[in-house]
């Protein structure tokens, strides 16, 4: 499998605050990879490097052939448009615009829009029948569906999921998880940060974070139930 | 999509939009009032140097100096020299004859007041009188021609009929005696009983010398002066270019022999419309004359004006500033209230070129709103201001209507500025981790 990202000894600091402290790994293309570790070990920073909001202190994060570390700021405006799908803990839709004129803003964002594809991808999730809904007006699990539309509407590269289910009850949780699980299948690469070993163990692998180093980087290892 | 942004960014808390509209129409009413204004004064100068009212003044030569006092002439009656009323047609006949634009005989006259028995300066002179020229045309001129910034309460006199106007500081002193449509007797003497009596038709003032006088149809003072036919000075209203080296020149030569102008120099300088050429031509059809350049009183107003209208450019940009702070401190509002959003568009791949696109677009959209209504309250302020500064309403400029749109354009634009370059370096990481 070919290589999709590569993080090579990347650190980040906030002042004296040593966020991410000489972070390696690789991820293959189709890989759906778990980042756990406790509150404050980083995750969220490295999620927010690799998908361009924010820019490391020192070292590589290649995404698709591209170190977002060498981009300007309208380089990684265009990379967040074109590689990367985000999927938030707080969904973080526009509270003005209905479910698939929030899936159009990507949409334009990135290139222009397609009403069709636009509720297409609304179906795809589940929400057929919640298109002109207003964030307001839709259950968080809803929203988190809309936002996972959203992520996906411009074919990116790469997924990267800040505590998807984080916000969600146990029904919601559920159904994200499976639309993630579906996304993996078709072979998105996926990186989603989560707390819950549960949710972490239907991963391919598991990246674990502490204090803002790697505390194991495990090879390759295969999903549990099919180990 | 930008269309779908900008109407719902539109909708959005209307209150502040209000704000910001209302700091545009208060910001533009006042700049259109005050441009309106600036405009009036400049068309008022303009106006007023091109009709300048008179700028030539002709005497006999070597008249005498007249003997005033307190704005009466002591001078005796047959002293000095006159000049002939019937020779002024010809002013019509000189190569600048176009440019002569008016003329008026003035005849003062020491008299008394039978009502007040005080002594006082009459003027005999034109308002509106028609003047026959040799080419048998006729021309009509007089003081509403060479003095048109002279008011007039009430009306003026009818030529050669037995009606006079009253200077201002006149009637001032003698309310009772110079109230219009009374009835007041003149004497050349003091012990001359009934006198002549004319009909008091209006007050004038001129802001001169004229307001302590009592004027009147010119027959009827030469025929109280016994100097039928007669004037002393004329007010020439002549259209003239500014004087330049070329205009010196022939205006010396006239008088110092050492100068000599060479023929091509002679013929550029009588055709070209100076003060010196045209003076030098009236001389020849009024022989025996002085012609002097008078600087009217224009040009004091004329500073005036220019100074109001100074002040009036200070005032819009003082309007035109306090607009832009004012929306600078709500698109700052706005932008702070709204950078969960920014945030959310600049993770999604929106550029600050398109985010800042959204918000100026909302702001210039404010502004042509607010111009709008600026600029008709703003219109009728002016005419208010024109009531109170000239005495006229000044008119409205639809000229104005699209300046005004733009300079609102731009100054909603100057107060988003530093908004948006505040939004532009949101970083959206920080921004979604809701701090
Ligand atoms: N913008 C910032 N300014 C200063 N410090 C920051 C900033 N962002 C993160 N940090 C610090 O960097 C460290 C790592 O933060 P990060 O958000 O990556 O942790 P996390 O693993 O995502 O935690 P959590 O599980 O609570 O979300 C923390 O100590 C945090 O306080
Ligand atoms: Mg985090």
């Amino acid at each position: 499998m070919a290589t999709l990202v590569q993080v090579e000894n990347l650190r980040k600091e906030f002042g004296n605050v040593r966020a991410l402290d000489g972070v390696s790994f690789r991820v293959d293309a189709g890989e759906w990879i778990a980042i756990m570790g406790p509150s404050g070990s980083g995750k969220t920073t490295l999620i927010n490097i690799l998908g361009g909001l924010d820019t490391p202190t020192a070292g590589q994060a290649v995404v698709d052939g591209t170190d977002v570390a060498r981009l300007d700021e309208a380089g990684l405006t265009r990379f967040r448009a074109e590689k990367i799908g985000f999927i938030f803990q707080q969904f973080h839709l526009v509270p003005y615009l209905t479910a698939v004129e929030n899936v159009m803003l990507a949409q334009y964002f990135h290139s222009t829009t397609d009403e069709k594809e636009a509720q297409q991808s609304l179906e795809r999730v589940g929400l057929g029948d919640r298109i002109e809904h207003l964030p307001s007006q839709l259950s968080g699990g809803e929203q988190q569906r809309v936002a996972v539309a959203r992520a996906l509407i411009n074919h990116p590269k790469l997924i990267l999921a800040d505590e998807p289910t984080g916000n969600l009850d146990e029904a919601n949780e559920e159904i994200v998880l499976s639309l993630l699980r579906e996304l993996h299948n078709e072979g998105h690469t996926i990186l989603m940060v989560t707390h819950a070993p549960s949710i972490g163990r239907l991963a391919d692998r598991r990246i674990e974070f502490a204090h803002g180093h790697l505390v194991q980087a495990a090879v390759a290892s295969l999903k549990p139930e099919l180990a | 999509m930008f269309a779908r942004l900008l109407g719902e960014s539109f909708a959005r808390n209307p209150r502040r939009k209000v704000l910001t509209a209302a700091a545009l129409v208060i910001g533009m009413a006042v700049a259109t009032a005050t441009l309106t204004i600036a405009l009036e004064v400049g068309d008022r100068l303009a106006r007023e140097f091109r009709s300048l009212g008179a700028n030539l003044l002709v005497t006999p030569e070597s008249d005498t100096l007249p003997v005033e006092i307190g704005g009466v002439d002591y001078r005796p009656v047959d002293e000095g020299a006159y000049l002939n009323e019937a020779d002024l047609g010809k002013l019509k006949t000189i190569f600048w004859r176009h440019n002569i634009l008016g003329f008026t005989p003035f005849l003062d006259v020491p008299a008394y007041v039978s009502e007040t028995g005080g002594a006082t300066t009459l003027i005999g002179t034109w308002y509106k009188h028609e003047v026959p020229v040799p080419d048998g045309t006729k021309f009509e001129t007089g003081a509403s021609a060479t003095h048109p910034w002279w008011k007039v309460q009430g009306r003026w006199f009818q030529d050669g009929a037995d009606e006079c106007v009253v200077g201002a500081g006149l009637a001032e002193k003698y309310p009772a005696a110079f109230a219009i449509g009374k009835t007041i007797h003149l004497t050349q003497n003091q012990v001359s009983g009934d006198g002549r009596p004319l009909v008091v038709t209006g007050i004038i003032s001129t802001g001169d010398a004229e307001d302590n006088a009592v004027l009147l149809p010119l027959p009827v003072a030469q025929e109280i002066s016994g100097h039928p036919g007669k004037f002393r000075q004329l007010f020439v209203s002549a259209l003239t270019k500014p004087a330049d080296a070329l205009a010196e020149r022939g205006e010396r030569a006239q008088t110092d022999k050492n100068i000599q102008l060479t023929p091509t120099e002679y013929d550029r300088w009588f055709c070209s419309p100076y003060i010196s050429s045209i003076g030098f031509q009236i001389r020849t059809v009024l022989p025996g004359t002085d012609v002097h350049a008078i600087r009217r009183v224009a040009e004091t107003e004329g500073r005036i004006l220019t100074r109001v209208g100074t002040l009036l450019w200070i005032v819009t940009l003082a309007a035109l500033g306090a607009a832009a702070l004012a929306i600078a401190a709500t698109s700052a509002t706005t932008v702070l209230e709204r950078r969960a959003e920014i945030g959310v568009m600049k993770a999604l791949g929106a550029s600050n070129a398109l985010v800042g696109g959204i918000f100026l677009a909302e702001q210039v959209l404010l502004a042509i709103a607010g111009g709008a209504i600026g600029f008709f309250v703003g219109a009728g302020l002016a005419r208010f201001l024109g009531e109170s500064v000239f005495g006229t309403p000044a008119a409205p400029r639809p000229i104005l209507f699209p300046v005004v749109l733009a300079l609102a354009a731009v100054i909603a634009m100057i107060g988003s500025l530093v908004p948006l370059r505040r939004a532009a370096h949101f970083r959206p990481a920080v921004i979604l981790r809701g701090e």
